[in-house]
């Protein structure tokens, strides 16, 4: 059973979700925007790992080198944005 | 699709598992979430403190236990299709069945949050986050309930074939809910 792919992801999904929840609520509010961004950062690239892992078990890009490989780099620069416009407010001292 | 011949690497279309209008669909549905995510974290730059505090409305463990009730039907989805593969057409359907339950225990949880929030008086035009939360969670879970009604047909008319393109379907629901989820409910 440790051997098989689908229940390993599966184990990794669960670990990874319950990792950014927990991050979250550690470092809910009360805090200047500057000190949440490395979290939410972390929770980002928790994101990116659950959404790699569903790609290459789920959806099975694991046997399709080529694609898993375009999908992760569409996937990274998306994140990319994401972290880009999420750290903006803390970076210029927005709200 | 075909083997290619031995010693030969498969051609990229090749390569690809599944039905290669259901990979169009993925992709289209992915841009579509990621265009919405896109106009939430930019709209959030004019007030990022209102966003935080209206995110401080919603409740944060219950769509933690949401993503693992939905990651936890795509473990047996997946498993629906490697049954289908094997010859279980029983296991097939219990499995099925269970990701399909699952699916309606999200929809549930779903159902109560946004109840909760209506009770509070946070509708859509309450202010832009919760405009964004309302389409982007709604639009969502309307592919849930879309999803459980593309795995119970699939679970009628059971065949390897079906069963890799229904459950990608239901893949590609958990993989937008996985990043929706963080963008929506966590970041601050």
């Amino acid at each position: 059973m440790r051997q098989d792919p689908l229940l390993r992801a599966w184990t990794w999904l669960m670990a990874l979700c319950l990792a950014s929840t927990l991050l979250a609520m550690a470092v809910e509010g009360g805090r200047p925007a500057g000190m949440l961004a490395i979290p939410g950062i972390a929770i980002l690239v928790l994101a990116w790992l659950k959404a790699r892992l569903i790609l290459a078990a789920y959806l099975g890009l694991a046997a399709a080198p080529f694609w898993r490989r375009g999908f992760e780099i569409a996937l990274a620069a998306y994140g990319l944005l994401l972290a880009a416009l999420y750290l903006i407010p803390a970076v210029y001292g927005l709200g | 699709m075909s083997a290619p011949p031995q010693g030969l690497a498969a051609e990229p279309l090749e390569q690809l598992p599944g039905d290669l209008m259901m990979w169009v669909l993925i992709v289209s549905e992915l841009l579509v979430f990621g265009a919405g995510l896109a106009a939430f974290l930019s709209v959030r730059l004019s007030d990022p403190a209102g966003f935080a505090d209206a995110q401080d409305q919603l409740h944060r463990a219950a769509a933690g236990v949401n993503t693992l009730v939905l990651v936890t039907s795509g473990f047996f989805a997946a498993r629906a299709s490697r049954a289908c593969l094997a010859g279980r057409p029983r296991q097939v359907r219990a499995l099925l069945a269970l990701a399909m339950a699952l699916g309606g225990v999200f929809l549930l949880v779903k159902g109560l949050e946004y109840a909760e929030a209506i009770g509070a008086g946070l509708f859509l035009e309450t202010h832009p986050f919760f405009t964004f939360y309302y389409l982007l969670t709604g639009f969502h879970a309307a592919h849930v309930l879309a999803g459980i009604v593309i795995l119970s047909l699939v679970g009628w008319k059971a065949s390897p074939q079906n069963l890799e393109v229904g459950t990608a379907f239901w893949h590609m629901v958990d993989l937008v809910w996985v990043i929706l989820f963080p963008v929506i409910y966590l970041l601050r």
